[in-house]
């Protein structure tokens, strides 16, 4: 017998969830794209999305993020260091892939320096996973050796039923298990069939992608500049990736204040590595190509032992000139060697 | 907070060439000046900035062992520099760091130290020269070869006639072709040539070259065939940085960060690094 949570059930779990001081947070069609947002009951969710188009790593490292506000006048400087909104969120709905994400990133804010903005939103937060049953052209997580169940970076898994009607429930760590607690009685115990997993073909052969990659001969390759010929300089499909998480810091505002931020930056534009006297190390596309995956394949690995893609396909669904990720990796895998 | 700096009082300005200045700053607060004393080594960085243009990437010009002030050294070109050099004394600037690794003085001691720079990479030199002068004791033959495209260039001239008039330092200072003045008794030439003409011995030296890149790579070439080899050679790195703790993700050299696993090296590991990378 496992415990599962009805469909019909989910308002007042909602209702639960925010008596006991959390917002919600699901998959929501609210704007031109489709990402999460606060929900206030079942029927603003999304649920027929395989996956939304936007990530939830906005909500963890969002686009713009205040750090500080300043303000200058004649004799004096004053400024203050801004926080994250001391607010419990519960995120439902999040699919593995982007869950994993979250996870992903973790090593990265945290080695060392603990970046305070990532970890607070993330003590914050308590993620709630639904399995996938769906699984699109672009999906690739097999790929990557994650799976349409994995658990990693949830709190919570839920596995749909497959008469439709709600969720296996499955609480993955302390966080999941108190946040169940607050919802107990309405999960009831049943040992109604799980649906089953949608079949995600592998997509290219990873460790042969790792292992090209580690060859230094591969870093001066040809390849890099046949394969990113295409490349736009975009950026899309580093701002759609719930693992890419580099950022620039900037001043707006006046002569008399202002906030310092910290926002999304990508390796895709040429201003990214660019020094004051003109020198840029990565001065064509096809080197910031091949430096995101190096990054994402190679270097990330090396640091955090884990490589920085979760398999969502989004760098490709959304790619303006139908290149991503994929292509190059299926490319790089059935190289001549 | 991380990416929150310390707020500093300019001392004073020093203009030391055409477009280059030397803050000197001070703490306004001693618990930020006691972390900086705690923490800081020579060949370290920070982020200079100013609140409404941002911050700027540069070294620690001061060495480790005057700790009362944090001097910094940059050449007038984007934004940033621009406002930084534009302040007076009793103006708030702000300094977050300091970060990166440093140089290990501590296993230069009992040796000859060797110290190369062109322009304006003097002061990350400058503040490994001063770390080691200031306990000359520990260290055997100091020599340094300094140059800059003209004499106008040269930076730190009043510390240059300092180490001139030292009889414990070697000075060789030369400007290149075409940027001497009438009177100027030093050198003339690149300096991987005048280098190779003062021809130090590598024998129990330890050599920190800082310069642009092509310098970099021409006085390698030089004190390789001088026989220095490049475990004995060290330098440091620069990139664009924002973030200055390995997160912002675009000062890496291959799988190096600079602002973490650097800035210095030695010239065995910027060789094992990805060259089209740098």
């Amino acid at each position: 017998m496992t415990r599962i949570l009805l469909r019909n059930k989910l308002d007042d779990c909602i209702a639960a969830w925010q008596k006991a001081g959390f917002s919600v947070l699901a998959p929501v069609r609210r704007h031109e794209m489709s990402s999460f947002g606060e929900v206030q009951k079942a029927s603003d969710m999304a649920f027929d999305l395989v996956l939304p188009e936007r990530t939830i790593k906005d909500h963890f490292f969002p686009q713009t993020e205040p750090l500080i506000k300043y303000k200058i006048s004649k004799h004096q400087i004053d400024s203050e260091t801004m926080t994250p909104p001391d607010q419990k969120r519960v995120f439902f709905g999040v699919r593995p892939c982007d869950a994993s994400g979250l996870a992903i990133d973790d090593p990265l804010f945290g080695w060392d320096y603990k970046d305070d903005y990532w970890f607070k939103r993330r003590e914050n937060s308590v993620i709630v996973t639904i399995v996938c049953t769906e699984a699109d052209d672009f999906c690739m997580c097999t790929s990557v050796k994650l799976s349409p169940d994995s658990a990693k970076g949830a709190d919570v898994l839920l596995r749909p039923l497959l008469n439709g009607a709600g969720w296996q429930v499955e609480a993955v760590s302390e966080r999941g298990t108190a946040l169940l607690e607050t919802i107990s009685p309405l999960l009831q115990e049943n040992s109604e069939p799980t649906a089953p997993l949608p079949q995600v073909a592998e997509k290219f052969d990873v460790e042969k992608v790792m292992e090209w990659l580690a060859d230094p001969a591969s870093f001066e390759s040809q390849f890099w500049k046949d394969i990113a010929l295409r490349c736009v300089g975009c950026g899309s499909c580093t701002f759609l990736c719930p693992t890419c998480h580099c950022f620039d810091i900037q001043d707006e505002g006046d002569t008399y204040q202002g906030i310092r931020r910290k926002n999304w930056d990508s390796c895709s534009f040429a201003n990214f590595t660019m020094h004051t006297s003109g020198h840029n190390p990565r001065n064509t596309q096809s080197t910031r190509w091949r430096q995101r995956i190096m990054h994402k394949f190679n270097y990330y690995r090396g640091k955090f032992g884990v490589n920085s893609c979760s398999g969502c396909g989004r760098c490709t669904r959304q790619c303006p000139v139908d290149m991503g990720i994929t292509e190059t990796l299926q490319a790089i895998s059935t190289l001549p060697r | 907070m991380i990416y929150s700096p310390f707020p500093m009082r300019v001392v004073s300005k020093r203009a030391e060439a055409p477009g280059v200045n030397t803050l000197k700053l001070e703490f306004v607060k001693e618990e930020d000046h006691e972390f900086f004393k705690a923490n800081y080594k020579t060949g370290m960085f920070g982020l200079y900035g100013i609140f409404g243009e941002g911050e700027s990437t540069f070294c620690v010009a001061s060495p480790e062992t005057r700790k009362e002030y944090i001097e910094c050294t940059f050449r007038q070109s984007g934004r940033v520099t621009s406002t930084l050099a534009s302040v007076d004394a009793g103006d708030i600037v702000t300094f977050r760091g300091p970060y990166g690794n440093r140089f290990p003085i501590e296993q230069f001691e009992g040796k000859n130290l060797l110290f190369i720079a062109g322009g304006i990479a003097l002061p990350p030199t400058r503040s490994v020269i001063w770390s080691c002068l200031d306990q000359r004791e520990k260290y055997r033959d100091v020599t340094i070869v300094y140059g800059a495209r003209t004499v106008a260039d040269l930076v730190y001239k009043n510390e240059l006639d300092e180490w001139k008039k030292r009889d414990d330092v070697r000075l060789v200072l030369t400007v290149d072709p075409g940027g001497e003045t009438p009177d100027w008794q030093d050198h003339v030439g690149f300096v991987p040539t005048v280098l190779e003409q003062a021809a130090p011995s590598p024998e129990n030296t330890i050599a920190v070259l800082c310069g642009p890149p092509i310098m970099i790579k021409f006085t390698l070439a030089a004190l390789q065939k001088l026989g220095f080899t490049a475990e004995n050679v060290y330098t440091t790195l620069e990139n664009r940085m924002k973030c200055g703790v390995g997160k912002c993700g675009r000062c890496n050299v291959g799988s190096v960060y600079i602002c973490k696993e650097g800035p210095v090296f030695t010239a065995a590991e910027v060789q094992a690094m990805p060259q089209a990378d740098l």
